[in-house]
């Protein structure tokens, strides 16, 4: 069995009176993408600077590439790639100048990789940080971390300040580096991108993981939204739904429902019933980040 | 790996380095070339305030009625405190880049995220501060010795012992400068950490002072780093500073290495 990319083991950081992280265990095999989630102050870029050797873990285990993330940072981040989530570059950096200071530091020319990114992204060479706008500094930024080829990248936050074209480029970037077996891992808050984009998805709540499954697993497992149009009303009235149908709304001919468990049964339900429709949604990743939430947390 | 780091810590830091080595040049070619022409002036202003008199004695370190010759004189522009200003403001600048300044202002990440140790981070930027240190006070040497020239050679100190005093400063530049990484290394904020170490040397420069009319400061005096900084005995006698040197380089050193495991071993949070 290969060791996973990270991995971490009753990661525990505190720090201040608030924020930092209790228990997070990850396993993060290579070639995925993993979509890091949670609400703000969860213990996502708490855990990702865990991992790059920022802070020290006052417990448990954190390792990348089988090394420990705190004495061997250094030697990690030779093949790793980090954008930070709250970017900040020096004013008197372009990107030129930035690329020349990865390569002398790296040991490897990346002026071309540079270039053919920069272009990807629209990014020019030669303009100051100072004059940048927050999506050309993130641009920078995501320059800087591609363009290695590092078989780990860690991105905290990556779209933000991108506008959607370059957002779609950017998870096409991804995606062709997963394909060439190298592994990602991202924070978002974007639920819809980590659906988009993942193959795997992890929760985070008040510095504990809540959830490691993946995007299949988790949608299998997710309740569906089902809406059934009966013959006449009298009929939608008459109907006793079965226990794994539970009516949200009853309106007219129609029932409003979510589905727990498997559509087979739906099917042979509404065989026998006097429906002249019925619909199975796909619930997406926001519905059912919610529901996990407010599953395991408990209304407000 | 550290040539990378260099590279950066140049373009951040020539500016800087430039400006303070210009206003050195100048600061230290007007005092040379006022200082002697002001000489008898200065005399008759040190016998009559006393007060005076014993500011410039724990500048110099000698007894200025015994010991005041016109080269003994030329060792005020050394110890001038524009000119000590600017070296250490210069210093104090630079060392609390590293990492104070840049937590502050959360370009640590990008600089950490590279595969660079936290201690190659401090050595090359501790190799950069030594080398603008050597240009500003350089460039302040050449103020010197520009306007030098006009002072007649007879009482102008020789080449040699110029050269010592030199030295001298720049082992306070390093006691100075160990201190400001330091304080860096245990500080997330960049004001604060300059404020602390300007305090310190400011306290310094109290405390010889003090050291002149009160007893118990006497006894603290070797805390203070002027109190290895003696230039008007170095071009009166023309003995290198040998034990001043090694007590500054000492100081210096123990100082970096303290603030190296700290900044190696330290939380980093930019958040």
């Amino acid at each position: 069995m290969t060791r996973p990319v990270i991995e971490t083991r009753n990661l525990r950081k505190r720090y201040g009176r608030a924020g930092g992280i209790e228990s997070v265990d990850l396993a993060v095999e290579a070639g995925q993408i993993y979509g890091f989630v949670g609400p703000n102050g969860a213990g996502k870029t708490t855990t990702i600077r865990v991992l790059l050797g920022f802070l020290r873990a006052a417990e448990g285990v954190a390792r990348i590439f089988g090394r420990d993330c705190w004495h061997h940072s250094h030697i990690i981040k030779r093949d790793v790639g980090y954008l930070p989530g709250d970017l900040r570059l020096y004013p008197w950096l372009t990107a030129q100048r930035a690329i020349y200071i990865a390569s002398r530091v790296r040991g490897v020319d990346l002026a071309d990789a540079a270039r053919e990114l920069a272009a990807r992204f629209d990014l020019p060479m030669n303009q100051r940080v100072r004059t940048m706008s927050r999506g050309m500094r993130q641009k920078l930024g995501i320059v800087l971390a591609l363009a290695h080829r590092p078989r780990l990248l860690i991105l905290d936050e990556p779209t933000t300040g991108l506008d959607p074209p370059m957002r779609i480029e950017l998870a096409n970037c991804l995606r062709e580096r997963v394909a060439v077996g190298d592994t990602v891992f991202f924070s978002s808050h974007s639920l819809a991108e980590v659906e988009q984009l993942c193959d795997r998805v992890g929760i985070v709540r008040d510095g504990c993981m809540v959830a490691d499954e993946s995007i299949v697993e988790w949608r299998e497992r997710a309740p569906r939204v089902v809406v059934l149009r009966f013959h006449t009303p009298a009929a939608a009235a008459a109907a006793v739904p079965p226990d794994f149908l539970q009516l949200t709304r009853r309106q007219d001919t129609a029932w409003y429902a979510t589905l727990h468990g498997s559509s087979i049964r739906l099917m042979q339900w509404i065989a026998t019933q006097p429906v002249a429709d019925a619909a199975v949604e796909r619930p997406d990743l926001e519905t059912l980040f919610h529901s996990y939430y407010l599953a395991t947390r408990g209304p407000a | 790996m550290i040539r990378g780091v260099l590279v950066k810590s140049f373009w951040e830091s020539n500016l800087p380095t430039l400006l303070f080595g210009i206003a050195l040049f100048l600061v230290m070619a007007i005092l040379t070339f006022v200082i002697p022409q002001l000489q008898k002036e200065i005399g008759q202003a040190l016998a009559q305030l006393p007060f005076a008199k014993s500011f410039l004695a724990a500048l110099l370190g000698i007894d200025v009625d015994q010991e005041m010759t016109a080269q003994v004189l030329q060792s005020v522009v050394w110890v001038h405190p524009a000119v000590l200003a600017l070296v250490w403001a210069h210093e104090i600048v630079f060392c609390t880049r590293i990492p104070a300044a840049e937590i502050d202002r959360g370009t640590i990440d990008v600089l950490l995220g590279l595969p660079v140790s936290r201690r190659s981070l401090y050595v090359a930027e501790t190799l950069m501060w030594l080398a603008t240190g050597c240009v500003v006070l350089a460039m302040g040497s050449a103020g010197y010795f520009v306007s030098a020239q006009r002072i007649l050679p007879e009482l102008r100190p020789g080449l040699d012992r110029v050269l010592m005093v030199l030295a001298n400063l720049f082992g306070v530049y390093v006691a100075v400068g160990g201190l400001a990484f330091l304080v860096s290394a245990c500080n997330s904020r960049r004001g604060p950490a300059i404020a602390l170490v300007f305090t310190l040397v400011l306290a310094s420069f109290l405390l010889t002072f003090l050291a002149r009319f009160w007893t118990p400061a006497q006894q603290l005096e070797f805390l203070s780093v002027l109190h290895y900084y003696q230039p008007a005995q170095v071009l009166r006698t023309g003995n290198l500073p040998v034990r001043d040197l090694a007590a500054l380089g000492l100081a210096g050193a123990l100082a970096w290495t303290a603030g190296c495991e700290v900044l190696a071993r330290r939380n980093i949070c930019t958040v």
